[in-house]
């Protein structure tokens, strides 16, 4: 059993300014997961096993908008984290190349809480 | 053409799988009678997105390449409760389209086993549509 300093997790950054339908959300979030994931196959294999078997936690928390989710982008790069930008491609309700999230990982919880300890969860209002 | 490549065309192993030209997607269904949160279902939708690319990825890893390649279209629609989402499920498999269920670990919102999302697809968006076409948007 892995203590809680150990847990893995995903974290999901959504652009609050834009604000997309849930289900907009839902799919973009869903977009940084999948590439997430398929760059930590490759690059951390495994940390992604680990992660996958540990119920793939994921965790969407709110960026207030372009800029912030860009400063956020480069702390990852910093840190060494995986990352992934989702830009839209436009055909709905936003504009073409659009940043609409940030998937952060899969990493050990520790390092997101000190990372994002200050950002608010995602849509529980 | 030389002689080269003309052996090669004629000894070359056809290519098994061959990826017609049409719109790919992955359909996400919620179940809407949980009335999940939207950071919730973004969670959920993001889960069943990442177990069908590795359990897709190694049934069908032709049409799983082909809708990375595409930009990995994504429609996130709602159905109103687990009986309509087994039904769906099983029309899609009947029409040989690859299916995911997504069961909720219960730490949070929902209680525990609650079946929060039905993935259809990847698949040809034509095919898709007849059995999820109904369905609105979420």
């Amino acid at each position: 059993m892995l203590s809680v300093d150990d847990q893995l997790s995903m974290a999901l950054l959504v652009r609050k300014d834009l604000e997309m339908t849930p289900g907009k959300v839902a799919v973009q979030c869903a977009h940084a997961a999948v590439d997430c994931s398929l760059q930590a196959r490759k690059a951390i294999p495994q940390i992604f096993e680990m992660w996958r078997n540990t119920g793939s936690r994921k965790i969407c928390l709110v960026a207030l908008d372009e800029e912030d989710i860009l400063y956020w982008k480069e702390k990852c790069a910093e840190v060494g984290l995986v990352h992934s930008l989702v830009r839209d491609a436009g055909r709905t309700e936003v504009s073409a190349q659009t940043i609409t999230v940030l998937g952060v990982g899969p990493a050990h919880k520790t390092s997101l809480d000190d990372l994002f300890s200050n950002l608010d969860l995602y849509g529980v209002e | 053409m030389g002689f080269r490549s003309f052996l090669h065309r004629i000894t070359a192993p056809k290519t098994a799988h061959k990826v017609e030209n049409r719109p790919l997607k992955l359909v996400l269904i919620i179940n809407h009678s949980l009335r999940m949160k939207k950071g919730k279902i973004a969670a959920q939708v993001g889960h069943a997105s990442v177990q069908t690319l590795l359990s897709a990825g190694s049934v069908i890893p032709h049409i799983v390449d082909a809708w990375l390649a595409q930009g990995q279209k994504k429609v996130c629609v709602k159905a109103e409760d687990e009986q309509q989402m087994n039904e769906l499920s099983s029309k899609a498999k009947q029409a040989n389209l690859h299916t995911s269920k997504t069961i909720d670990a219960g730490h949070t919102q929902i209680p525990k086993g609650s079946y929060t999302v039905l993935a259809i697809g990847p698949g040809y968006e034509a095919e898709i549509d007849e059995i999820t076409g109904h369905l609105s948007l979420l």
